[in-house]
């Protein structure tokens, strides 16, 4: 049991989120048990609605359980307070975003440099740079988000993602924003990363050609895994 | 993470981003604002204590019948305190047949150690600025000396048994003091030939004054160690202590520069509020993914209020170096106006405005800042989750107890400092729901208005409380500029009225009734303006309800003094103008023996309505009741007493007669027509002293104008970018409605609505503030007499209208001018 668990870098047990609302108690999550292998994929998927972005922020920490537990790389988020789970992040997770979330003040090099000046990285620039180029944006690094255009903006996401070569990637919706050859590109990209970092990834999609790319698909229904 | 090279980048690269900008602006005025000030306050305190000290041509003067111990003079060298002594006393001239009584004075080597006298040669030359009196050999002599004994410049005088050539003629000498033997013409010679003049004989009726300059410590201690030892004869002369009239206008003036930097801290602290809490909003997301990136709480607390140490330290060091431009340039522009020696301008003033940069800053941007510590990581998935809104107590607490400090600090004063305070925050919350309560009154009737009504309103109705939190911000902001204004055209106008154009410039004293007639026909006949003729008797005030005085007073009080000597007694039928009665009535209709006394005197002497009063005058006894205590103007120039009595009270005891006249410059030759036609007539000149005087107000009000302009100037500016920081939504929102069709006149009338509507309600709610805070600062601090202002009624409101409007207008323009999609994509 003890080396299945090590195995697994990601546990949930009886996994449950709630919110009290006028009318009652309204469970968004509930009953979510999964174990995820070290370097395996799984796309979440579901209709709107049905708990897929609430789990993913369980599942990276970013947000609290009203019931059950998590633990990440053998480490309970439990009891764990939000600087914590904010340490854990640092070191284990990266996220890919569906409105790509780049800081607009920012240049593309800037922006992917962050988590690493934020662990005090001193060779932050040039592992930025060398990602960047990997992404295709060389010519890019002193644009600003704005001056991107979408799937450009996503590649950064990603270059940013992959920069601090983290344990698990979480990418919610990647390609939402974007046309569909775009996205195409973007997702072939995020594959590869993963591939060469051997990178656990949590996907939440609810494009079914997406979710096939995945080793296994966590289906959500009004909360529940079907 | 190294959170301080982390903030220094991210202070790079979000000042680049044009993210800091509204918010170092606002910091910039700020600092640059309460630096110039305090800086130009501090300089022209010292500069106007300087020119001050040249009335006493030394910083501290020992005035004595006789010689003072030559142990004070070594304390004083010990202390290296710069020394002279003028000797002066009253001589009778004879030159060609003429006599005159001239006041002497005999002027040490160093004399003047502060100020300088002004000489010329004759009546076509120009006027020479002179650092020391004459040699030896030499008089100095004023032109009336010349014309009353037929003399020129370059002849010989006699002064006394010593003969001496008249060098120059005086125009202007520092410390003419307002007693006879200065007010008589004056010759200036050299000490060293006092003793050939043999003028000065044992029990002869001498004036000594001691000078002395330095640093203030050092003179502080000397005044310390001296004044112990000083007999009743002897007296301290200084800047506090002798010129009264003076102090009052430069503690009014400097009251009115600790107000004009207060309001220009709370306009700029608005401003950076409202600017921190714009820079928070728009680093929400930022944060939120520096939190999902790993930042812990703290840390991206710490991150961005070291960014913000950081900017502030940058900028209060740049608007420091502005504010010092500033007060240069304010300097120069009063150059005409100010004493040729300006002060240097103080480190500590400079430090000063570095700290107030700094408290503003923290007190004042911390609040909103704080929220950033609780933003949710999962906003990166869900933009609508808003952290919470840090405690209304943090953020009103610290701005409140900042503004709290600074009001104690202007009014040193605790119990006025929480009265202010609390009057302040009750009306402002009163005021805030009064605002709340309009917009829900708004918003019921909203249908039924036309649509570039309706969506202007709503653009105020939509959230409602950042509405009110921004009219108060404008109120507090245009209540600011008000007071500054109003404050500074009462302060002018009452010096104006202090000191009228025609103020009276001579007294005319030992007037014998029998002369009165005559000599008012001989103003009238000449158009002499003067004031009443005050009946003048000499007596001492013995006891006080049957207790001897002496027992009664402190020590070194007003009324010690007053006890000492002889006071001059007066009767009037009416109350004197610029005298108030404080408690008590004017004469009872029962003629008995009344007397009115002065409130400070009354105060010393602990004199209370109905106590009898035993005088002696002439030696006689006269007893008289307490019918009124009244207060009274001592720096109009008008005859002035102490003591008045009731008529009837006395008439019986000789008297002779005082008033004071107002003679042009060019009429002062009549003066010696005047004492040719009554010799007994002593007249006392103080129109010198009283051109200083105006000399100095008329300096103080530029300097005060210049303040205002400034302060107004800061309060735009803030105002515009305090508008500035409020424009996201409205751009994004108008945006919206642009690519729903709204057209371009639709939401220009909007735009104008909405902000006029938000400054007009900000300018009636800052004439409520206005008229009460001044009521409040005139009755308690600068003791003015209160009257409301009518026009700013009218003008506040409209004022306020036109610059929100404007500010708002111009910065939503891009709304209208720039294609929809493009706004939306850049906001």
């Amino acid at each position: 049991m003890q080396t299945q668990q090590s195995r697994n870098i990601i546990v949930t047990e009886n996994l449950g989120k709630s919110v009290k609302t006028s009318s009652g108690t309204l469970h968004i999550l509930a009953d979510i048990n999964l174990q995820v292998a070290s370097g395996e994929s799984i796309a979440i998927a579901g209709e709107s609605g049905s708990g897929k972005s609430t789990l993913i922020s369980l599942l990276a920490g970013l947000d609290t359980p009203t019931i059950g537990t998590i633990s990440l790389n053998g480490k309970s988020l439990t009891g764990m307070d939000e600087d914590g789970r904010a340490a854990m992040r640092n070191q284990l997770v990266g996220f890919v975003f569906q409105s790509f979330q780049l800081l607009q003040g920012l240049t593309a090099l800037e922006n992917v440099m962050l988590p690493l000046e934020l662990r005090g990285d001193k060779n932050a620039k040039n592992a930025a740079i060398s990602l960047l180029e990997r992404v295709g944006l060389s010519e890019r690094l002193t644009h600003t988000p704005r001056q991107l255009s979408g799937g450009e903006q996503q590649r950064v996401a990603l270059a940013r993602a992959f920069v601090s070569r983290p344990a698990i990637l979480f990418a919610d919706e990647p390609t939402g924003n974007l046309d569909s050859k775009t996205g195409a590109k973007v997702i072939e990209l995020l594959f590869e990363l993963n591939l060469e970092n051997n990178a656990t990834l949590i996907l939440v999609t609810h494009d079914q050609t997406l979710a096939n790319r995945c080793q296994r698909i966590i289906k959500l229904d009004a909360g529940r895994i079907v | 993470m190294k959170p301080f090279g982390l903030a220094v980048r991210l202070l790079w690269r979000d000042s680049r981003a044009g993210e800091l900008t509204i918010l170092f602006l606002a910091l910039l005025i700020a600092v640059t604002s309460s630096t110039a000030i305090a800086l130009f306050s501090d300089r022209l305190e010292r500069t106007m204590t300087n020119q001050t000290a040249e009335f006493l041509a030394a910083d501290m003067v020992i005035s004595s019948h006789a010689t003072i111990p030559e142990s004070w003079l070594e304390k004083a060298k010990q202390l290296n305190l710069a020394q002279a002594q003028t000797a002066e006393f009253s001589s009778v001239l004879i030159e060609n047949d003429e006599l005159l009584l001239a006041g002497i004075k005999a002027a040490s080597n160093l004399y003047p150690l502060r100020g300088f006298l002004k000489t010329t040669t004759s009546d076509y030359a120009d006027e020479t600025i002179e650092h020391k009196g004459p040699e030896p050999g030499f008089a100095w002599v004023e032109k009336r000396v010349l014309s009353a004994l037929k003399l020129n410049v370059g002849g010989l005088i006699m002064v006394g048994e010593k003969k001496l050539v008249i060098g120059k003629i005086i125009t202007y000498e520092p410390d003419k003091q307002g007693d006879i033997y200065s007010l008589s013409p004056r010759v200036i010679i050299n000490k060293q030939d006092l003793q050939e003049t043999g003028v000065i004989q044992p029990g002869s009726h001498v004036h000594y004054f001691f000078q002395f300059s330095g640093e203030q410590t050092q003179l502080a201690e000397f005044k310390r160690w001296v004044k112990p030892q000083l007999n009743l004869a002897q007296r301290i002369m200084d800047i506090h202590e002798d010129r009264p009239e003076l102090g009052s206008a430069l503690n009014r003036a400097e009251r009115y520069l600790g107000l004009s930097s207060i309001v220009v801290i709370i306009i700029s602290g608005v401003a950076i509020a409202m600017a921190t809490r714009r820079y928070t909003e728009r680093h929400l997301d930022a944060t939120a993914i520096l939190r999902c990136l790993g930042c812990k709480q703290n840390e991206v607390l710490w991150l961005f209020i070291s960014q913000f140490l950081l900017l502030g330290l940058l900028t209060s060091a740049l608007a420091c170096g502005l504010g010092w431009f500033v007060q240069e340039m304010l300097f120069k522009l009063l150059r005409n106006l100010l004493p040729q020696s300006v002060a240097n301008p103080g480190w500590l003033a400079i430090f000063f405005g570095m700290m107030t940069g700094m408290t503003i800053l923290i007190g004042f941007a911390l609040p909103p800042l704080l929220r950033l510590k609780k933003v949710s990581p999962a906003r990166v998935l869900r933009r609508d989750l808003e952290p919470l809104p840090t405690s209304a107590w943090l953020v009103y607490g610290l701005a409140g107890g900042i503004v709290g400090i600074l009001i104690w600090r202007y009014t040193e004063d605790l119990n006025m400092t929480v009265t202010i305070f609390c009057a302040g925050l009750v009306l402002l919350l009163v005021l805030g729901l009064l605002v709340y309560l309009m917009l829900m009154l708004a918003h019921r009737y909203l249908s039924s208005m036309p649509l570039n009504w309706r969506f202007g309103l709503q653009g105020l109705l939509r959230n409602s409380r950042a509405t009110v939190s921004q009219i108060l911000a404008f109120t507090i902001t245009l209540v600011a500029m008000t007071l500054s204004f109003t404050v500074r055209s009462d302060l002018i106008e009452n010096w104006h009225k202090q000191l009228p154009e025609h103020a009276p410039n001579h007294f005319a004293l030992n007037i014998f009734p029998e002369q009165l007639p005559g000599l008012q026909t001989e103003f009238k006949d000449n158009g002499i303006e003067n004031s009443q003729f005050f009946p003048v008797i000499r007596g001492r005030l013995t006891e006080i309800n049957s207790v001897p005085v002496k027992k009664i007073v402190s020590k070194d009080s007003q009324g010690e003094s007053a006890t000492h000597r002889e006071l001059s007694l007066t009767w009037t039928e009416k109350l004197p103008e610029d005298n108030k009665i404080i408690v008590g009535t004017w004469w009872s209709p029962e003629k008995k023996p009344e007397v009115s006394v002065e409130q400070k005197l009354a105060e010393s002497l602990k004199i209370n309505l109905g106590d009898k009063l035993l005088f002696v005058v002439g030696g006689q006894q006269l007893t008289a009741t307490v019918s009124n205590i009244r207060s009274l103007q001592w720096d109009t120039m008008k005859p002035n007493f102490y003591m008045i009595f009731s008529p009837g009270t006395l008439e019986s005891f000789p008297s002779t007669f005082l008033t004071s006249f107002y003679l042009p410059e060019n009429k002062k030759t009549y003066l010696n027509q005047l004492v040719k036609h009554y010799p007994a007539i002593t007249i006392l000149e103080v129109d010198l002293i009283l051109k200083q005087f105006k000399t100095i107000l008329s300096q103080l009000t530029e300097a005060i104008n210049y303040l205002l302009y400034f302060a107004l100037m800061a309060g735009f500016t803030v105002l515009f970018s305090a508008i500035y920081s409020t424009l996201d939504n409205r751009i994004y929102e108008s945006a919206l409605l642009r690519t729903f069709g709204a057209n371009r006149s639709l939401l220009r009338r909007t735009h104008i609505i909405e902000f006029a509507l938000l400054g007009l309600v900000s300018g009636v709610l800052a004439v409520m503030i206005s008229e009460a805070l001044l009521f409040a600062l005139y009755s308690k601090a600068l003791h003015l007499d209160y009257a409301p202002t009518w026009y700013l009624w009218i003008a506040l409101p409209l004022i306020g209208a036109f610059m929100v409007g404007l500010a708002g207008c111009w910065g939503v323009r891009r709304v209208v001018t720039s294609p929809p999609l493009r706004v939306l994509r850049e906001s």
